[in-house]
């Protein structure tokens, strides 16, 4: 059996077992509502899980944004410059392992409970993985590639655009994908604590009411925003680094090329 | 030769060479103290000539060639390339070859060679076409879409020569091109680029350590002593061409190939 046909056979289980565990009696419906009953609560109550969802992308879009611009310029700058990279990439890693959550609180007094105080925290969270690996990947560029374009008489600029950033494509890519899931987390996780709108915001009102349909109608959404980014970056993976999958298959040259 | 008679006619006093080099030294800082790498090196390549610099690893020939190419500066003297000093990399006039191929593996190798002229802001169409007719010089017409992992060691390096030529520079310097080739490809290559050189009429400066190489493809072989590099010896190359394979077992090249030899091997103090 393929592992493909594998995978698809274990989600089948799951969803199974979902509806069937409920069913039986064996899990209290309280702990875990049927998948069906989950999905009638969700078509039902369609147009304030829509509103939530359109909130919760929003938030996500805004914070990818700042993340994912930050951490790009930030990392190129401290991957490609000796100084900033003296003065910054230590600060940087050991910030990276400080539980960023706390300082969520002091972002709603800055920012308050609205969307604002979401995209600052999800914006940071997402920010440093994102930096950290640009960083990275621009450091790790064979040095011989940019001897070879200087011996071609190409400008700093030129480096930078031509030959630094698609050499560095592959790692920015990874980061990128680590930066964007850390950046749903974070505007997820920010709504459950403190927040009026949002998925989150959702799935912590339903649970203190014990309204456990609707929690679980919330987490599939994640689940499908998650999924969403996780296609959106394969795409952009297979746009971007063409070249780094050896073995693809070969085109007929002779074929292609016009002489 | 049109491009040899204009040059005559500009540069006056006429140049001796293409490549003129004088009083070249160089020194670096360590903690130990400072190293002498190359010391009062002189040269001159005629225009059109194959020159081949071999010596010991770490005589500084590399670097030496760096230097040629603008690359790296020396700590004192003078390099001239077709009568004007070399400061900086200049694509006009030299083109570089190295060790490894450094393709850039995002690009095809049409659009590898093509790169100087993207560098350049080169019409798209004047690009391609003089990046075509280099792969086809090269010997490598049918492989312009191809990414560089689809490509061997040897067509690598020959997409590398081509990439150099784009400009229609009249040097072209080559550091240890074949190094990282198996035997069989390395002689294949040697071959090849004599035929791109008997077509093409470039000024060649070749780097090696191997001494089989440095005779089989030199007008004029330059020998270099270990650190501090200085040429103890400029030893033309008789040897009629076009070169064979079977030139490998005559007596003559024996001869030169051992004359190398001794000096190297027991480097002047």
């Amino acid at each position: 059996m393929s592992p493909g046909r594998i995978r698809a056979l274990i989600i089948l289980a799951v969803l199974v077992l979902w509806e069937a565990l409920p069913r039986s009696g064996l899990v209290p419906v309280l702990f875990l509502p049927p998948l069906s009953l989950t999905l009638a609560v969700l078509a039902a109550d369609w147009p304030t899980f829509a509103a939530a969802l359109g909130v919760t992308l929003s938030e996500v879009a805004v914070a990818l944004v700042f993340a994912v611009g930050g951490g790009l310029l930030t990392g190129a700058l401290v991957g490609g410059l000796a100084g900033p990279r003296r003065l910054l990439l230590p600060v940087f890693s050991s910030l990276y392992a400080v539980p960023l959550v706390v300082l969520y609180p002091v972002m709603t007094a800055w920012f308050g409970i609205g969307a604002e105080s979401k995209i600052a925290f999800a914006s940071v969270y997402g920010f440093f993985p994102t930096m950290l690996a640009t960083a990275a990947g621009i450091r790790t560029i064979d040095p011989q590639l940019l001897l070879t374009a200087r011996s071609m008489g190409a400008t700093p600029a030129q480096r930078l655009l031509l030959v630094i950033l698609p050499a560095a494509i592959p790692t920015v890519l990874s980061g990128l994908r680590l930066g964007g899931a850390l950046v749903i987390v974070g505007v997820v996780v920010a709504e459950m604590l403190i927040a009026s709108a949002g998925i989150g915001y959702l799935v912590t009102f339903a649970r203190t009411v014990l309204d456990s349909p609707r929690v679980f109608a919330g987490v599939l959404l994640v689940l499908l925003i998650a999924i969403g980014f996780d296609l959106a970056m394969r795409w952009v993976e297979r746009r971007c680094a063409l070249w780094s999958t050896a073995g693809r298959p070969q085109s007929a040259p002779a074929a292609a090329v016009p002489t | 030769m049109q491009p040899l008679a204009e040059l005559n006619r500009d540069a006056a006093p006429a140049p001796r060479g293409m490549i003129e080099v004088s009083g070249l030294n160089h020194a670096y800082a360590t903690r130990q103290g400072p190293v002498q790498a190359l010391e009062n090196v002189a040269l001159t390549v005629g225009q059109g000539r194959f020159t081949v610099i071999v010596g010991p690893s770490g005589c500084g020939k590399s670097s030496l060639l760096m230097m040629l190419a603008g690359l790296r500066a020396a700590s004192a003297g003078q390099i001239l390339c077709a009568g004007r000093p070399i400061t900086a990399p200049d694509p006009d006039r030299v083109g570089v070859v190295f060790q490894e191929a450094n393709l850039f593996p995002w690009l095809t190798a049409l659009d590898n060679v093509a790169f100087p002229l993207t560098l350049r802001r080169a019409p798209k169409a004047e690009r391609q076409a003089r990046a075509r007719a280099m792969l086809e010089l090269v010997g490598l017409g049918d492989a312009a879409t191809r990414y560089p992992h689809e490509l061997s060691g040897g067509m690598k390096q020959r997409v590398s020569i081509a990439r150099g030529l784009v400009q229609d520079p009249p040097v072209l310097l080559l550091d240890e091109p074949f190094a990282a080739l198996d035997e069989q490809t390395r002689m294949a290559m040697g071959e090849e680029l004599l035929r791109i050189w008997a077509a093409t009429r470039k000024t060649v400066v070749f780097v090696t350590h191997s001494l089989t190489e440095a005779v089989y493809l030199a007008d004029e072989v330059l020998v270099m002593s270990a650190r501090p590099g200085r040429i103890i010896d400029r030893m033309p190359v008789p040897l009629p061409r076009p070169r064979s394979y079977e030139m490998m077992a005559s007596a003559e090249f024996g001869r030169l190939r051992d004359r190398i030899w001794q000096q190297i091997k027991a480097p002047a103090r």
